[in-house]
């Protein structure tokens, strides 16, 4: 799911970014140190929408730098469990099949595929229904839902299942 | 002189004093005689007290001094208003924070209208588990308990629970993933079938010195360097077998024949690369076997994927040990799975690569040759391979589950020196047991009998030097001798050798070469 929150964090700054330029200067590190990053609190930051407020700098005392708290609006993706999530199948093989919904990496095993899908290795290893209709191969998008989430410093891996009902393939770019 | 007296002033007075005398007493000063202004003129005296005080003599002075007054008041004045600017702004800031605080009191109790979303994460959150605790609870009871099979990130990968690192991990299909011993044995048993109907088994295949040969650019002696004009390009690698790959600093010849065996060995195995480098090393040297990814796909185990350092083992493959063959020029690599591993002769094509043996021969690339294509290592293994293949694979309807193909390639083995009988002189050291030898155990695993002591069935003797009795009876009775090499041949070269190539006039031409 994504959120719009307000966050806020303490930037440093070398006095060689002083001057005119100050603001712009510590905007642009911001985005640079924040967007992309992930944490288990918030997920992952997909955006900065706005600068909320630059509070005073601090001079730190031994060497130059000046630490600014800033507050900023973001956009954050986090999924959670039990969450119905598209993704797209970037690996298939005989344990399940891994998927990518934007940075977040699903994995859903194959006790958690309807037990009709059969493995079929080959150069295009897929999973496909007993009468050939349904087929989940690399680059097709299913709809799953989410299990288990579990977030480190700049990943977020999932658990899904497409065993419930209106899960599965949505659409195979692959098929006719 | 009074210093303190502006001259400007002294002189203004003056002219004044001057003045008042000239409209008091006009031209009279000319003719008086004596001075009657000090005595009589009362003015005087006035304009002396006047102007002890410099600012009411000159008119300027006195504005200028007002002037300054009024500056310092106006200082004051901007001072005290920036000072009450500054209260204002911090009684603002204490102001939003209450408000900011009272938000939150109230944000608790209706999350939906608060406008910290961090609050409605951890809402959402608690909200969840509850409803978790209560979906497992009924599933559990239900479905029975999840045996968690294997782990994707720490959590189980059918109930999503957080689990302690367990199990063996996958590192060449996902960093994250770990499988439970009793899941690979399932996923193990599950591919009988499949394998069964492709007929095919796995085949786990080494990199270096096996079907290739690396050396890093800076190693390559002069003699090596006319190989850089013979390059070929990385974008399309069919069709060649030098590749510089300057991102890595390395150079890698593949072995000649490679190309077909694997293309054939494909019809027959699903191939696995199991090499000792590293991932990116691993994944380099797949492109270019394997330009497609038809051959190994993601099937690539590099050392970091390994569960026990500087050992390969067949842990990590998804295949029964019962048909899985290894193709390795290092026996020492597979220290648990010796009886699935065809030894190859290793490929030394760069002189590093020599050097690094302690080979004291040329290299390929020195002596500007190469191993033959029909005739080589790899061709001769393709023979083994596609023989033990079709033993296993002898009858249609046969079950599989039972074979084992270690038994199969044991028995291509012992066709090689089948109808042999071997008698080892002076070749193993007296003190020891010689049926511990390992090779009375080479000759016997080629299918030789061996034997201790000479009798009329014995075929060869195995010697080091002519003078021995056992050499000498030989030579009477028309038998073979041949030195060790003979059997290493077979050994390797998976053929049993004519003897006349191993004989001992041979071996002291080449030992005399040697010494030269």
């Amino acid at each position: 799911m994504f959120f719009h929150i307000v966050l806020e964090r303490n930037m440093q700054l070398h006095p060689r970014f002083f001057g005119r330029n100050l603001r712009e200067n510590l905007v642009s590190k911001l985005m640079k140190d924040v967007e992309g990053t992930c944490s288990g609190r918030h997920g992952f930051v997909v955006a900065i929408t706005g600068i909320e407020s630059i509070g005073k700098g601090l001079i730190r005392d031994g060497t130059g730098f000046v630490t600014f708290p800033i507050k900023y609006q973001c956009v954050v993706f986090r999924p959670f469990k039990g969450e119905i999530l598209e993704a797209v199948v970037t690996l298939v093989n005989k344990m399940g099949f891994f998927a990518e919904a934007g940075p977040v990496q699903i994995f859903v095993s194959k006790h958690l595929i309807p037990d009709d899908m059969e493995f079929q290795a080959g150069d295009m290893p897929n999973y496909t229904t007993s009468d050939g209709s349904v087929k989940i191969q690399k680059e097709c998008e299913v709809r799953l839902k989410i299990i288990g989430t579990r977030v480190d410093a700049t990943e977020i891996f999932c658990v899904g299942t497409i065993k419930d009902d209106f899960l599965g393939v949505i659409n195979d770019p692959a098929a006719g | 002189m009074d210093d303190h007296y502006p001259v400007p002033s002294a002189f203004s007075l003056l002219n004044q004093v001057l003045d008042e005398y000239h409209k008091s007493f006009g031209e009279t000063w000319r003719s008086a005689k004596e001075d009657p202004t000090l005595t009589t003129w009362p003015y005087l005296l006035e304009a002396l007290n006047k102007f002890q005080d410099p600012a009411e003599a000159d008119k300027l002075l006195k504005i200028q001094r007002e002037l300054d007054e009024t500056k310092i008041i106006l200082h004051k004045t901007i001072d005290s208003l920036l000072e009450r600017g500054e209260k204002l702004d911090s009684l603002v800031e204490k102001s939003s924070d209450l408000s900011m605080a009272s938000q939150m009191s109230v944000a608790s109790d209706s999350p939906v209208h608060s406008s910290s979303s961090d609050d409605l994460a951890a809402f959402l959150d608690d909200e969840l588990e509850t409803v978790e605790e209560v979906e497992i609870e009924e599933a559990s009871s239900s479905k029975g308990e999840c045996d968690h099979p294997g782990s994707f990130g720490n959590m189980c990968f059918v109930c999503g629970k957080k689990l302690e690192e367990t199990g063996v991990s996958f590192r060449y299909i996902h960093k994250e993933m770990r499988l439970n011993q009793d899941e690979i044995s399932r996923l193990r048993d599950s591919d009988m079938g499949f394998l069964q109907r492709q007929r095919k088994l796995y085949l786990v295949l080494d990199l270096d010195h096996t079907l290739l040969n690396s050396t890093i650019l800076r190693d390559l002696k002069p003699e090596e360097e006319y190989l850089y004009s013979h390059t070929h390009s990385l974008q399309d690698v069919s069709g060649g077998s030098l590749f510089k790959m300057e991102f890595m600093h390395m150079m890698t010849k593949l072995r000649p024949f490679v190309h077909s065996f694997l293309k054939e060995a494909s019809e027959m195995f699903v191939m696995y690369i199991y090499t000792m480098g590293d991932r990116p090393y691993a994944r380099q040297m797949a492109k270019l076997l394997d330009p497609k990814g038809e051959y190994f796909g993601d099937r690539i185990i590099s050392r970091d994927d390994g569960t026990v350092r500087h050992q390969k083992s067949l842990d990590v493959v998804l295949g029964q040990e019962s048909a899985v063959l290894i193709l390795d020029d290092t026996e020492n690599a597979w220290p648990n799975h010796k009886d699935n591993l065809i030894v190859i002769e290793r490929y030394h094509f760069f002189a590093s690569s020599c050097r690094q043996f302690d080979h004291k021969y040329k290299s390929l690339s020195e002596l500007k040759s190469d191993e033959s294509e029909p005739d080589g290592a790899l061709a001769t293994v393709l023979k083994v391979l596609k023989q033990a293949h079709a033993l296993f694979f002898e009858n249609v309807d046969e079950d599989i589950s039972n074979k084992d193909v270690r038994l199969m390639l044991k028995q291509v083995r012992k066709e090689i020196l089948k109808g042999c009988k071997v008698v080892f002189s002076r070749v193993f050291p007296t003190k020891a047991k010689p049926e511990d030898h390992p090779l009375w155990k080479m000759a016997e695993d080629l299918g030789a009998t061996c034997a201790t002591e000479v009798d009329a069935s014995v075929t060869h003797v195995v010697a080091m030097e002519m003078g021995t009795e056992k050499a000498r009876w030989a030579v009477r009775e028309k038998k073979f001798v041949v030195h060790r090499g003979w059997i290493d041949a077979a050994n390797y070269l998976w053929k049993k050798q004519p003897e006349e190539n191993f004989s001992l006039e041979q071996l002291k031409k080449q030992q005399g070469t040697e010494e030269e």
